[in-house]
């Protein structure tokens, strides 16, 4: 028996590709799994598993499906197991702001089932409205503008349920916000882009929405004041929800009210009335003789602006997209140091920079020899500023040349360890983290 | 097996070790008279006693990593230690092996206020941290109740959170960087100035592993701007169950209070006969409530936080009107856990956590226990995130009375895992409590997290005996060791 049929009767609902049967659409893998399953429950994710370690079949896990440009690209694998079935709120006790979600639920979704009780999950991540889901939130771990206050992923997760390459069921962490027992392992799948387990369940800690929610925008007209002002913002006694600074190309890219402003500086505040005016109030006064434009919005009125910051860089049709972490007084300096590099002075290059987090975003989009260049910059701009660098979305033509991933340093080998010890046949696509050639 | 490696430990066999461990660290960094390594016999949790054969002092990482290849030359388990104000026997010695105090590397090496980062050795006492920043008006958030004298490298193996953790987070949120002494003796960087990362996240399985996946020699922490404004509100309740209530109430309305505790009746009885802090004595349970933050944000929550609280019942509520008040509100709370030697000759400090919404059942719960084991049990907790800390009153004189609190200790740890918690909220698994890790944790679950020891510490001689519930091997991946198998060398270490 082949093992498409062996798989395929594991599961209440499968697809196999080219058999002439219109299955569900799934998306551009980029490679050809022999069968898509859809399991429904946790134990059919492991029968599916325990059979394909036994016999050294590959299986992609997948969700949404919209991040797949991240990491390295797969190899073949024998088959596709989706999560899209497993898209349940499973429970959700409002007085202790904890829920536990199946992983295949949109993270919108989850978002609207949860704000009912006044409260919200607070991630905002790229593609959040094209079908973004839990279990590939936690497996990139890629957050929005709202992890300037409420950090990304691994500062939510407090447990899971999934499944080991090998089939076995296992329920780590907990559903308490304060948990010292064992390793974190819940922290250790975020980011893990379904290398080491399927991911089928995460519990998450839940805040409590807030009343009143204002945003600025602020223009300058050159880097030093955007800068000057970026630091006089961080020192300041303020608590702002989401904090990002724009090159002029974002801006215009994004229809801000400062277009023509060299640096445009977007804060959003969420608390009670009188806190988020007063803190409007300090802002205005923290940055004076600074600005250029000084904007205040509504949320309502922002809510595109916001969107549009949350989907950067990840845009179609670029040369790639890149994420540099660096220090946080570096990250408001990193959108000068790109702007005036000659290496970027032949491609078009959008940046935005979130200063709290120390991340800055850039994406490139170019004739292939200069996007190489540009790439090689940055990659040495993170390197020399004390940060790190991962590329995505990078165009085919290019990828000979762009690593996804920029140098992981002492932790390699170790990962390393991990993937062998959690996967020894390598059963959960790898290459996604760890490239062939570098050993 | 174990008795023919333990027959290798001869007289000539430690005057060896002792001369290569004088030959790296100096004669002044070698302890190993029998009188001198008392000290190191326990850790704070002081009934569970084991003397090593040396005590190390390294000042350099290089030295920990020369020490720890040694200890892999010769099979040696080894077991780093901070302050020693650990309550889980997390730096209990092993009988065969090194204990590898980090005392000495007590520097801070970096102080980075643009960045927000210190960086510091992990012998660094917690509040030095804060005293270093505090003149720019920054702080070092987790603040554990032994912060006087507990060091960052002990915080960073427990994960140690404290009463701010609610708003704030524990350990884990405020490290972003550790340089490390592997267990082969390897140095390596994991992290660093930068708050976010890429990869596997090894910081997060360091941070809380209790000294099993190396020895930590740097620590890049995050500092956080001390809040412009900082309001405590002291609120007395006639049932525990409504200041339960009040908290749960708190932070639905959309408040997260820098830190909320809770004492019962025994507890503020307890504290008034001793620092006479002013609580009420007859009321059935306090509840402190601190808000911090911008000043207008502080100003509409203590309102909000008021109406909250006469909704909830409570009897009386006050303000705390300056630092001296504020002070005077916390005094008792500090005190809570010493006060107890006052009303009882002996007490067993548990640390379990609940759901919160659960809180008033388990209460009751822990009551009954109590009055079945015929036993005093007072309840002080870090309310806001359900980590209870129930104080197990006995008298060691008489006969059994200990084992019978160290049983119903283990009975609330059931009560707590039943109602969906943890055995563990801040004091980690240590040695104390790895026959509780099962409660929580299956087979499997246990063995995944082997696999992560395993990709670090293939030997198992990184601080062994500890978390796990029984010896793990890393031949296969996951296996448990059974019956009386012999073991495999590669278990040594598992058995010193």
């Amino acid at each position: 028996m082949s093992y498409v049929t062996e798989l395929s009767k594991m599961v209440s609902s499968f697809h196999v590709p080219g058999s002439g049967d219109a299955g569900p659409s799934v998306p551009e893998f980029g490679f050809s799994p022999q069968i898509v399953l859809y399991p429904e429950t946790v134990e059919e994710i492991s029968q599916i598993l325990s059979f394909a370690s036994r016999s050294g079949i590959r299986i992609f896990p997948f969700a949404g499906g919209t991040k797949l440009f991240l990491g390295n690209p797969v190899d073949e694998v024998g088959a596709a197991l989706s999560l899209r079935r497993l898209c349940r709120v499973l429970f959700h006790e409002p007085s202790d702001m904890v829920s536990t979600v199946q992983c295949g639920m949109e993270v919108r979704e989850f978002q609207k089932a949860i704000e009912c009780e006044n409260q919200i999950f607070p991630v905002d991540p790229p593609l959040l409205n094209t079908g973004a889901t839990v279990g590939g939130l936690v497996s990139s771990n890629l957050c929005g503008p709202m992890s300037t206050r409420y950090g990304t992923c691994r500062e939510l997760i407090l447990g899971v349920k999934a499944v080991r390459a090998d089939g076995e069921i296992i329920n780590v962490g907990g559903k308490v916000v304060k948990n010292v027992a064992g390793y974190d392992i819940p922290k250790l799948m975020v980011g893990s882009l379904g290398t080491l387990c399927v991911l089928a369940e995460a519990t998450f800690r839940l805040y409590p929405r807030q009343h009143f929610s204002r945003t600025l925008v602020l223009g300058f007209d050159n880097h030093v004041s955007c800068s000057q002002a970026a630091r006089a913002i961080l020192a300041a006694d303020i608590v702002p929800t989401c904090f990002e600074i724009l090159d002029e190309n974002l801006s215009s890219e994004f229809g801000t009210t400062t277009q023509g402003a060299k640096r445009t500086i977007l804060l959003r505040f969420d608390s009670f009335e009188e806190a988020v005016v007063e803190q409007i109030k300090e802002v205005r006064e923290t940055t004076l003789g600074e600005t250029s434009a000084f904007v205040e919005m509504t949320d309502e009125i922002s809510r595109d602006l916001w969107a549009a910051a949350r989907e950067f860089p990840f845009l179609p049709g670029v040369s790639f997209s890149s994420k540099l972490t660096l220090p946080v007084t570096a990250s408001v300096e990193a959108l000068s140091d790109i702007e005036s590099s000659p290496a970027l002075s032949g491609v078009d290059a959008l940046c935005l920079s979130r200063p709290a987090r120390g991340v800055t975003l850039v994406s490139v989009s170019g004739e292939d020899e200069q996007a190489v260049s540009a790439a090689c910059f940055l990659e040495n701009l993170a390197d020399s500023l004390g940060g790190r660098i991962m590329f995505s979305g990078i165009r085919r033509e290019l990828r000979e040349k762009v690593r996804a991933w920029g140098d992981f340093g002492d932790a390699l080998s170790l990962m390393k360890n991990i993937k062998q010890r959690f996967d020894p046949r390598d059963i959960l696509p790898g290459e996604k983290i760890f490239d062939a050639d570098r050993g | 097996m174990m008795g023919s490696q333990a027959a290798k430990r001869t007289g000539r066999w430690k005057s060896r070790i002792a001369s290569e461990l004088v030959g790296i660290l100096g004669a002044e960094a070698v302890i190993s008279a029998e009188d001198e390594l008392i000290a190191y016999e326990s850790d704070g949790l002081t009934g569970y006693r084991v003397k090593p054969v040396f005590v190390v002092l390294p000042s350099s990482a290089e030295e920990v990593s020369r020490v720890v290849k040694l200890c892999n030359r010769e099979k040696i388990p080894f077991v780093p230690r901070g302050a020693g104000t650990g309550l889980s026997g997390g730096a209990l010695p092993n009988r065969e092996g090194i204990v590898i105090s980090l005392s000495r590397m007590n520097r801070i090496l970096d102080v980075d206020i643009p960045n927000r980062v210190v960086v510091v050795e992990p012998g660094v006492v917690n509040i030095s941290v804060t005293d270093a920043v505090s003149a720019e008006g920054f702080y070092y958030a987790p603040d554990p109740s032994s912060q006087i004298v507990c060091t960052i490298g002990g915080n960073v193996a427990e994960n140690s959170g404290g009463v701010h953790c609610l708003k704030y987070g524990v350990t884990t949120n405020h490290v972003l960087g550790v340089e490390m002494v592997l267990p082969d003796g390897a140095v390596a960087t994991f992290g660093g100035m930068t708050p976010e990362n890429f990869g596997y996240d090894l910081l997060s399985l360091v941070v809380g592993s209790e000294g099993l996946l190396g020895i930590v020699t740097k620590v890049f922490l995050r500092i956080i701007k001390k809040p412009q404004v900082v309001r405590t509100l002291f609120a007395s309740f006639e049932r525990i169950e409504d200041a339960g209530a009040s908290v749960s109430a708190i932070i639905s309305s959309g408040v997260i209070p820098a830190g909320m505790e809770i004492m019962d009746n025994l507890s503020i009885n307890a504290v008034e006969s001793t620092v006479g802090a002013g609580y009420p004595r007859d009321a059935g349970a306090i509840l402190l409530v601190e808000l911090d933050g911008p000043g207008a944000e502080v100003n509409a929550q203590v309102p909000a936080v008021i109406g909250i609280l006469r909704e909830n019942g409570a009897v009386e509520i006050k303000l705390a009107a300056d630092e001296s008040e504020r002070q005077l509100f916390w005094k008792g709370r500090k005190s809570a856990f010493a006060a107890m030697g006052k009303i009882s000759p002996g007490y067993y400090v548990q640390d379990g956590v609940i759901p919160r919404s659960s809180l008033a059942r388990v209460l009751g719960e822990i009551g009954d226990l109590g009055k079945q084991y015929g036993l005093r049990v007072a309840n002080v907790f870090h309310a806001g995130d359900g980590n209870l800390h129930p104080l197990v009153l006995y008298d060691p004189e008489v006969e059994g009375e200990s084992e019978k609190a160290e049983e119903l200790s283990g009975e609330i740890l059931r009560v707590c895992v039943d109602a969906g918690g943890s055995i563990t909220g801040e004091h980690g698994v240590g040695f104390d409590k790895k026959r509780f890790l099962s409660l929580m944790f299956n087979e499997q679950e246990i063995d995944t997290m082997n696999l992560v020891r395993c990709a670090f510490d293939e030997e198992g001689l990184c601080n062994p005996g500890k978390v796990f519930p029984t010896p793990r091997t890393c031949v296969e991946p996951g296996m448990r060791k059974h019956g009386s198998e012999a073991p495999s060398p590669k278990e040594m270490g598992e058995l010193f």
